[in-house]
């Protein structure tokens, strides 16, 4: 204790009535706690419809039961999920599943789940890796795998392997012509709601 | 509807303004000072300057029949200005006791008292005090959490609405007694002492609240938050949960500051740097749409431009053209919008503020 | 013929990221994936959300009116963080706050000389970051360059130009570098050539 710097001490940490010590689970009080084997067996449910062929209703199947009150290995899971059906559902085809999700009742918050899910998505760094391992998608070509980022160039001269496997880069593609299509129909404020939004997914 | 009225004042934010009742006066805050503009013709002239504070003045509001003006800002001070029969503006001090920035200030419908947002989690409600000739404050402290962000008179100028950044709404009272008469009851409550929480309300999305009105009867409250909702709440009565909580998610950027024209229309302006008419009932609110009026003179003037750079900037930039003036009538975010004219009840014309300096007056 | 070609590199010039390898067949997936522009309607979109500023004064110290992303003195007025990325080497980061945004970006670095560029690159910016009004000193760990944008900002400029600056910058600063490569290139050949000349 003797050397302790009293000086970087951040003494606004330790005033309970400090702008610091703000309370953020104020701001979502309707937040209850789901466990994840709950999230797996939705998730089961889910997986059903997708194989059924019901690409919508599982894509909405997912977006009405976010986990938000799970911890960060059920809120895992139910990405992977939501990434899946985003990844099995084709380009020409999303508009118009966004519009009727939109027009139905509680549209609007639908959407902002999936917004929620498509920035997830893209922060995640190993999307493409947990897309793989739920081994869903036709977006997904043999050169996505490649290991690049594994084996480091011995030679810095080389342009050759520079563009071929953009880790990650299809699993990407697909989230923003998502988010493309999804601002389209519901506007800035959807993104404005993931900002503001303490309920994350 | 006619053509709205546009001023540009200056190339300064314009954080509030406000209207003398003869709508002869303006007050607009411009950086530390206030300005007071004459209207002279169809353009406003600048007349006096209101300098004293030391920081930039977050509110302004002109009491109505006094004449009186109040004024706050982020130096934690506000100031009462009176007009002296020598001419020029007379400032008092008011003893506000907080500790952190002011950041909007409304008079009351019965100009007895005002009440000031800071950023030091509390209210002041400030009243004249004869004996020492001094503006006093009250302390509105529980349950805030964070900075108020504005404040909102019920009519019968007991109860106030605040906005705070720890999106809660909130309806409090601020009976003060000696200066207050006994309210008559509302659906907000019966018995009413001072600090009285009469209502909290937060929405899903619990963004920062921007912006409170209560409705002309003062029945319904409305507050405009930054997650691009608006939420309208009717209470039912004292300690009971509200007859009905409505929020609208809209599909563009947050709304600033809100007025009620009539019981059954809102209007909402802010990032967008358009206002917005929103309808509805205790039955449900919906945007109603702008109050742009669509293709304006002077949007159509953009530059011709070759077919290989259209397509460039659509392909590089996910744009088609490139103009640096906005398609509205405002060109940055407004920050306020204030009833300019009422015939029978409703508003009939609404002016609006904002960072790009100018003022507009509009027509319903 | 010779015209074709030409025409083919200036294209591959202007947006090096469109020059998809030949092996890839032409269809619609990988062709949409390579395309910039997606990854920049996105930045766009988000930053339009993200820079709806107001006047905010510190809660925490009296008389101050800091940017509270980086003074991080009251979580309420912090936002979630958003994160719009192309792939794993083409990333933007943004934080958002009641009064400021900032945007941290990845720049594509395909192997180890555009690395080095690319750091080259960015420290002759932040080094003269005064004259940029918005770019922060130190870029946020994990990105190349980082910018800091206040609601003072977006008082006195125009806030869709702002964005447009960000995306502006994000395309150039992809053509510097892979322009800049292709210059070192050609003289590291040209030096090869000259010096191994004379053991022909």
């Amino acid at each position: 204790m003797a050397n302790v710097n009293w000086r970087t001490i951040n003494i606004d940490a330790l005033d309970p009535d400090s702008p610091a010590n703000f309370d953020l689970s104020s701001l979502t009080p309707s937040v209850t706690p789901v466990s994840t084997a709950d999230v797996q067996s939705t998730a089961g449910q889910i997986r059903q419809l997708l194989r059924g062929g019901d690409n919508e209703g599982a894509l909405q199947g997912a977006l009405e039961n976010p986990p938000y009150g799970g911890d960060d290995k059920g809120k895992e899971v139910h990405l992977a999920t939501v990434i899946e059906i985003l990844q099995s559902i084709r380009q020409a085809d999303m508009s118009p599943i966004l519009s009727r999700l939109y027009s139905a009742p509680g549209g609007t918050e639908v959407l902002d789940v999936l917004m929620k899910y498509i920035y997830k998505g893209m922060a995640q760094s190993n999307a493409a890796n947990a897309a793989n391992t739920a081994n869903s998608s036709r977006m997904l070509t043999p050169q996505h795998t490649s290991t690049r980022m594994l084996t480091p160039q011995t030679t810095g001269f080389s342009q050759i392997s520079s563009r071929g496997g953009e880790g990650g880069g299809q699993a990407m593609s697909v989230l923003l012509s998502w988010h493309e299509k999804l601002v389209e129909i519901a506007g800035p404020g959807s993104i404005v709601r993931v900002m503001a939004d303490r309920r994350t997914v | 509807m006619a053509a709205p009225e546009v001023n540009h004042l200056f190339h300064h934010p314009i954080a509030d303004h406000s209207f003398s009742a003869d709508r002869q006066t303006l007050a607009v805050a411009r950086e530390n000072n206030i300005d007071l503009y004459q209207r002279s013709g169809d353009k406003y002239t600048l007349k006096d300057e209101l300098t004293g504070h030391d920081k930039t003045v977050t509110g302004v509001d002109i009491a109505p029949k006094s004449g009186k003006i109040v004024t706050c800002s982020q130096d934690r001070n506000a100031y009462v200005w009176e007009h002296s029969p020598q001419g020029g503006w007379k400032p008092t001090l008011v003893l506000l006791r907080i500790n952190r920035a002011a950041t909007c200030v409304r008079w009351a419908p019965s100009e007895s008292k005002f009440a000031v947002g800071s950023g030091a989690r509390l209210i002041p409600v400030c009243y004249f005090e004869e004996e020492d000739n001094w503006w006093v404050s009250k302390h509105i402290k529980k349950p805030i959490r964070s900075t108020i962000t504005s404040v909102a008179w019920h009519p019968n100028s007991v109860l106030l609405a605040a906005g705070s950044t720890d999106g809660h709404a909130r309806v409090l009272s601020a009976f003060v007694k000696g200066v207050d008469e006994r309210p008559e009851p509302s659906p907000w409550g019966e018995r009413l002492p001072f600090n009285t929480v009469c209502g909290e309300f937060l929405n899903n999305t619990a963004g920062w609240v921007h912006s409170v009105a209560f409705s002309p009867s003062g029945n319904a409250l409305a507050f405009a938050s930054h997650d691009s909702n608006l939420t309208v709440v009717y209470p039912s009565q004292a300690d009971q949960p509200p007859k009905a909580v409505l929020s609208i998610s809209t599909q563009v950027l947050p709304f600033m500051s809100l007025l009620w024209s009539s019981e059954t229309e809102i209007i909402a302006a802010g990032y967008n740097c358009e206002a917005f008419r929103l309808q509805g009932s205790e039955d449900g609110w919906q945007l109603a749409g702008s109050l742009e009026s669509k293709g304006r003179p002077g949007v159509q003037d953009q530059r011709e431009e070759s077919a290989l750079n259209m397509f460039r900037q659509m392909d590089l930039k996910g744009k088609v053209t490139d103009d640096t003036k906005l398609k509205t009538v405002h060109q940055n975010t407004i920050n306020t919008i204030r009833p300019f004219e009422e015939a029978g009840g409703n508003v009939t014309k609404v002016s609006s503020t904002g960072v790009d300096g100018r003022v507009v007056i509009w027509s319903l | 013929m010779r015209k074709r070609r030409s025409i083919s590199q200036a294209y591959a010039r202007q947006d090096p990221c469109v020059d998809t390898p030949a092996s890839v067949p032409h269809h619609e997936a990988p062709l949409s994936s390579q395309s910039l522009r997606p990854y920049l309607q996105c930045v766009r979109s988000s930053l339009t959300a993200a820079l709806s500023l107001s006047n905010f004064a510190s809660q925490a110290s009296e008389r101050h009116n800091v940017p509270e992303i980086e003074a991080a003195s009251s979580p309420e007025v912090l936002l979630n963080p958003l994160t719009v990325s192309r792939n794993e080497n083409e990333k933007v980061y943004i934080e958002p706050s009641i009064n400021s945004v900032r945007i941290s970006i990845k720049i594509k670095q395909a192997d180890e000389i555009e690395h080095i560029l690319v750091h080259k690159f960015t420290r002759f910016l932040t080094q003269r970051a005064e004259a940029f009004f918005i770019l922060r000193r130190k870029p946020v760990k994990g990105y190349d360059i980082s910018f800091l944008i206040t609601n003072f900002h977006t008082e006195e400029m125009l806030k869709h130009k702002l964005v447009d600056f960000i995306i502006q910058f994000m395309e150039e600063v992809d053509k510097e570098i892979s322009e800049m490569k292709l210059f070192l290139n050609a003289r590291a050949r040209f030096v090869a050539e000259s010096f191994l000349t004379p053991f022909d």
